[in-house]
């Protein structure tokens, strides 16, 4: 093939960097200067008000972030124990109607939530679910499964038979293969689900307003007045702290991951 | 004859974490809005005829206008995000090791929400935002009135926008992840018997790209079909897209409409079902004849 020069790639990267990350930096900018305004392309005064406001109501702000953090983990959690032992059979045994089932078990993702939520939704309040964190949970776990489905049926494929054929030679049981060999090994899987269900459930508004109405705190819930509100410095701020809280979580993830793969020898 | 029931059993039990919420929740939960929109289990008795509420809807010609909106909205989004999104996965693909790590810069949308990313559209494409700034500084615009009214056209445009800019980083992410596995030797033997880079563009890779293409184009049009967050902070007067319709027949309303806001989700949940079973059916046809490599 020709070799081409460097210029295609550079303007590639200029291009990601126009369309994806000059809306971050835009957002430290309005973030630290709420006067900013039309025509000016750089603000002409920067001043730490939106922070202050942070800090007055970090009570609030820690609340919501934190329950939006709990419920979003929780979901992760309640997906997996869904999805483990499914998945296996899935990847490894031969059904009647298999196809025609994995397409109705992944439906809950593709079609518009508000379908099934709001059906629910009276539900819900007569068994005292609505307004919990219980609720929010169940809801968020039932749109957000398909993904850790799918990355688990991927991870028990790509794992194979042979691990566990070894350790039943090796005269592990049942119980200890799945818990000593095969849990361990599905680690990579399991945080490249956990994460996709992580992210939709950490992101969402609507399920939670409706499941959560307004009395299980959710970041979400706390930004969208302040999204229509003109003060543009406080929600640039806050949805910065969306950005990097994930982006920290899976460095913390990737970080303890790799370490214990190191003291193990599998790295 | 002992073993057959038993290991269907334990296949059973095995499938029973996932097929007993699917069932009890999800099923449960569409058969309970088919019911509501028909007038049962409603919390206000129901009035009128059991297709009293599709009635309504049915011959609102605001309900028409906005079916079709959020149609328009949802196939233009997906559509430009695929596109988008296969083009520049095949860029970053073809980058050197060294200018790789910087692209995934392309991630920040998709661990951004959607209602920030909605936010980041407005602070761009507002008449007194970014862009116009900009627009006066190059002498385009004399004033703010004068730059185009993007959000507000009518068109649906800030929402277009904001489903792209969504949409695309997941379109790259669903396509990169084919193209780790795409044995570069076909593109070089191509080059090598004189095709031109277009022609290796779609005549080798794009094929090869399509299950990716195709599962990312059905997830993000359902998606921007009937979610909420982006056009409850972007969305024009009207016509509005459906589920902001529902949303205030659901809570803005009163109890008496319920079946209403019921009847266009059961409409929305038919045209996804229906739309799924469509395209993959088209897909498999279409593939079918195609001469595989």
């Amino acid at each position: 093939m020709k070799k081409t020069g460097p210029i295609p790639h550079v303007l590639t990267l200029l291009v990601l960097a126009i369309l994806f990350a000059l809306p971050a930096g835009i957002l430290v900018l309005v973030g630290l200067a709420p006067g900013w305004r039309f025509p000016d392309l750089w603000p002409k005064r920067f001043s730490f008000t939106g922070i202050e406001f942070l800090i007055t109501h970090r009570d609030q702000i820690l609340t919501a972030l934190a329950s939006s953090f709990f419920y979003s983990l929780a979901t992760v959690f309640v997906t997996l124990v869904m999805c483990l032992t499914p998945a296996a059979a899935f990847a490894r045994q031969r059904f009647a109607g298999k196809r025609l089932l994995e397409a109705l078990l992944l439906t809950p993702a593709l079609v518009p939530p508000m379908t099934f939520a709001m059906g629910l939704h009276v539900v819900f309040i007569r068994l005292s679910l609505a307004d919990t964190v219980a609720g929010v949970i169940l809801i968020l776990a039932l749109f957000t499964y398909p993904y850790m489905f799918r990355a688990l049926v991927a991870g028990f494929q790509t794992l194979g038979e042979q691990y566990r054929t070894c350790a039943k030679n090796l005269g592990a049981g049942p119980v200890a293969i799945f818990w000593q060999v095969e849990l361990p090994l599905l680690v990579p899987a399991m945080i490249a689900g956990g994460s996709v269900v992580f992210l939709v459930a950490f992101s969402e508004y609507f399920l939670v307003f409706l499941m959560g109405g307004g009395t299980v705190p959710s970041f979400t819930g706390f930004l969208m007045p302040l999204l229509a509100s003109s003060n543009r410095s406080l929600a640039a701020i806050l949805t910065l702290i969306f950005l990097l809280l994930p982006i920290l979580l899976f460095f913390v993830i990737d970080g303890s991951l790799m370490r214990t793969y190191r003291k193990k020898g599998m790295a | 004859m002992f073993w057959a029931p038993s290991r269907t059993a334990i296949l059973i039990l095995k499938l029973s974490p996932l097929i007993l919420p699917f069932v009890v929740l999800f099923c449960g939960g569409v058969f309970l809005t088919v019911c509501q929109s028909l007038g049962i289990f409603t919390p206000l008795p129901h009035t009128g005829g059991i297709l009293a509420a599709y009635g309504v809807i049915l011959s609102d010609p605001s309900f028409l206008g906005s079916f079709g909106f959020s149609l328009g909205v949802a196939l233009v989004s997906a559509a430009a995000s695929v596109a988008a999104g296969t083009f520049l996965a095949y860029r970053v693909w073809q980058l050197p090791k060294a200018l790789a790590g910087a692209a995934l810069v392309y991630k920040i949308p998709l661990i951004l929400p959607h209602i920030a990313v909605a936010f980041v559209v407005l602070i761009f494409w507002s008449r007194s935002g970014i862009l116009s700034s900009l627009a006066w500084h190059l002498g385009l615009i004399q004033s703010m009135p004068d730059f185009p009214n993007v959000l507000y056209s009518g068109w649906g445009l800030g929402m277009i926008l904001a489903y792209t800019l969504k949409g695309t980083p997941f379109a790259m992410l669903l396509i990169l992840a084919l193209l780790v596995r795409f044995d570069v030797r076909q593109i070089q033997t191509a080059a090598m018997l004189g095709a031109s880079k277009r022609r290796i563009f779609f005549s080798i890779v794009l094929p090869r790209l399509a299950p990716a293409m195709h599962t990312s184009f059905i997830i993000l049009f359902l998606y921007s079909f009937g979610a909420f967050d982006i056009p409850y902070i972007l969305s024009e007067s009207r016509p509005g897209m459906l589920s902001l319709n529902v949303y205030n027949l659901y809570f803005k309303h009163d109890l008496a409409r319920r079946p209403e806001a019921m009847a266009i989700l059961t409409l929305m949940l038919f045209f996804a079902v229906v739309f799924i079973i469509a395209y993959s059916r088209t897909v498999t046809r279409l593939e079918n004849g195609v001469r595989k490599l």
